[in-house]
């Protein structure tokens, strides 16, 4: 079949016209989307894999907040709408969850749990130039990075550490400790800085033990532990291998003390270890159990009557991310990302986890670190603390 | 280096070994008879502890460990972990008798990905670690300041059991012979009047028997179960049947135990970080001096 040239042209012509439609058609909806009457925000957490249970508490605190601040007229005039991705608490599901969040035009990312996922996303939202709030991942690594767009609501591992050794030193006051991560960014950021706060003290640190994060079988480490006679154990991985290995620990007749890191922080820590967990300790900025005054009553209500659960160690931060956000958006008076990042630099409230205002690299200020312990099966703060 | 941990450390590889040993077994006959590294075994021990958990939480009042549920759940387990591994030889597997060894390993692959999806969305199970409904007791003995609880010998003991049981089949029983001639040669056993169909199937039923026992003892020890649980114990029984010898029993029983004496060894040595290159440097150094195995047999050329 002989086409003409002028059916060329017109054919030509149809298609150009219809991609450009099409195209705009595609963009204008993206844009629509954002800035039309909603305000879409990313939210990439762990929904599968051993950190899934934090990753539902954070959702939990994102959505009570957003639906505040839906339900008093939203962010400048804009209802906020939250897409959840999941990252697995890796590096590439996470990769994969941000490059997805990006393409579907969202104008801010509020969430994340693990550092080791939070750290190759960084440069996707970076380049995309949204804020990457982080709720709470915290190892100091994801700020010495340079991206000017990050901003961790939870206090970063040098905060940690520093409460750890001073918990070691002042508190428990033993002779030997045992250091172990499970090779996680985060993990590995609290046991090399809580090694480095520790040198030239009275406790004397043997090299740090790194367990593969899938290992569910301590009693090697556990052999080694009674050999070197430590007195003491601190673990700075994720709640799952903490409950086996302080049961396996303790199993095997040793009853020195066990100390975790913030990660290990999970009501299903305390299920999963049952009895074992009583007497361990943990180190974590404030908790939300503990928060007081009528903002934190009224959350923990309003929390209860939804979800019918006691909110998560992480909920609070998930509710003080979106309220970061909510009202940097308000004082830039306007949703352009840029104009946010600009505001959240300079931006001071009252959260539910403290005051919130940020160090120039984008860390946390105004909240500190506390030493928890569990007595029958609940987190309290515990009766020793270290030193400020 | 800790050298004083040494001898602890082989006993506490010993007893991990026996879980790794009772999967490879199973992981190993299937090989020996269909020549298919079936990557699902490990997803099979992975529902056989989520079967075993809901029945146990069904019958279980509080945390109080009745042996008594615990021993009829493990049998009941067993059995439904075998009728899985038959059904997925059945629908999967047998269609592609004559397919590449390539696709079956990809159908394999997708049996696990169903398997453990299917987990992670059916209701009551999920995503989360779940704490197993019952813990034994840690009342045991003591041997040179480390303690050994009455469980963990339980575990031992049952695993060899159950091994030797298998070991004996396979060796002494015309139902072995059956098995041997079909891994041997397929067509010529079914000339000689083996029901190859029904023989495969067997050996599928054991092997998923084997990994649900092993799944149960698992959960009881360690507490927890989670629907990626079958990856980790899956790889590592593969190499532990590959160490031994793939395709026959007494290779996969010893290799799970080697593998489990030189990870717990290598993490006391070395730390725990080294433990796994230190397990599968042996695995390579095992192969390059004797490619078929430890206890492999020689594969020599048909004229």
């Amino acid at each position: 079949m002989k086409i003409s040239p002028a059916a060329y042209r017109t054919g030509a012509a149809t298609l150009l016209m219809m991609a450009t439609c099409t195209g705009q058609m595609l963009s204008g909806t993206a844009s629509a989307g954002a800035s039309s009457s909603t305000y879409l925000v990313g939210v990439s957490e762990p929904m599968t894999g051993a950190e899934a249970q934090a990753g539902t508490e954070i959702w939990d605190g994102e959505v009570l907040a957003a639906n505040a601040i839906n339900a008093a007229g939203g962010v400048l005039g804009h209802k906020i709408v939250l897409k959840e991705e999941d990252d697995a608490c890796d590096p590439q599901t996470s990769e994969n969850a941000a490059n997805k969040l990006v393409s579907l035009g969202v104008q801010a990312m509020v969430g994340g749990y693990c550092s080791s996922a939070a750290q190759p996303a960084e440069p996707i939202y970076a380049r995309a130039g949204i804020p990457n709030i982080q709720v709470a991942a915290n190892s100091s690594t994801l700020t010495e990075a340079g991206y000017h767009d990050v901003f961790l609501i939870d206090p970063g591992g040098g905060l940690q550490a520093e409460e750890a050794a001073g918990f070691f030193t002042k508190v428990l006051k033993v002779k030997s400790l045992l250091i172990a991560d499970d090779q996680s960014t985060y993990a590995v950021n609290v046991a090399q800085l809580t090694q480095k706060d520790l040198a030239g003290s009275s406790v004397k640190v043997f090299a740090i033990e790194a367990v593969p994060d899938t290992d569910q079988d301590f009693s090697a480490l556990i052999n080694t532990i009674r050999a070197d006679k430590a007195g003491a154990v601190y673990w700075t991985g994720y709640f799952a291998q903490a409950a086996e290995f302080v049961r396996q620990l303790r199993t095997d007749g040793l009853e020195m003390p066990f100390v975790t890191a913030d990660g290990s922080v999970d009501p299903t820590f305390v299920k999963d270890a049952g009895a074992d967990s009583n007497g361990t300790y943990a180190t974590i900025a404030v908790l939300t159990g503990f928060l007081t005054g009528t903002q934190a009553n009224a959350f923990d209500k309003s929390y209860k009557a939804q979800f019918h659960s006691q909110p998560g160690p992480y909920s609070a931060y998930g509710y003080d991310g979106m309220y970061a956000l909510a009202d940097a958006a308000k004082a830039a008076g306007s949703l352009s990302p840029g104009k946010v990042i600009a505001a959240l630099h300079k931006l001071k409230f009252h959260g539910l986890t403290g005051e919130v205002s940020f160090a120039p690299d984008g860390s946390r200020l105004g909240a500190h670190f506390v030493v928890l312990e569990v007595k029958n099966g609940q987190y309290e703060l515990a009766p020793v603390q270290p030193p400020a | 280096m800790a050298w004083g941990v040494v001898i602890p450390d082989v006993v506490a590889g010993l007893f991990l070994g026996a879980f790794f040993a009772l999967v490879a077994v199973g992981y190993s006959m299937v090989y020996g008879i269909l020549r298919l590294i079936n990557f699902a075994h490990g997803d099979f021990y992975m529902v056989a502890a989520f079967v075993s958990y809901s029945l146990l939480a069904m019958v279980t009042v509080g945390t109080h460990l009745n042996w008594g549920n615990v021993i009829w759940v493990g049998l009941v387990t067993m059995v439904a972990a075998g009728a899985l591994a038959v059904c997925v030889e059945r629908l999967v597997y047998r269609p592609m008798r004559r397919a590449a060894v390539l696709s079956l390993m990809i159908a394999a692959l997708g049996v696990s990905q169903v398997l453990e999806n299917g987990v992670l969305n059916t209701p009551g199970w999920g995503s989360n670690y779940l704490a197993y409904p019952v813990t034994p007791p840690s009342n045991g003995f003591n041997v040179a300041s480390v303690h050994y609880t009455w469980t963990q010998l339980a575990i031992v003991i049952a695993a060899a059991v159950l091994i030797f049981a298998v070991y004996w089949i396979v060796n002494h029983t015309m139902l072995g012979t059956a098995m041997r001639a079909v891994a041997q040669d397929r067509v010529a056993a079914t000339l000689m009047g083996i029901k190859t169909d029904r023989v495969i199937s067997l050996v599928f039923f054991i092997g998923g028997a084997l990994a649900g026992a092993a799944a149960v003892m698992a959960s009881l020890y360690y507490g927890q179960i989670n629907y990626l649980m079958g990856f980790s114990i899956g790889l590592q029984a593969f190499t532990a049947a590959v160490l031994g010898g793939i395709g026959n029993v007494a290779g996969a029983a010893l290799g799970g135990l080697l593998l489990g004496v030189l990870e717990s060894v290598g993490t006391g040595l070395f730390g725990s970080q080294w433990a796994l290159l230190f397990a599968f440097g042996a695995l390579v150094l095992t192969l390059w001096l004797r490619p078929t195995g430890l206890l492999g047999e020689r594969v020599g050329n048909r004229v």
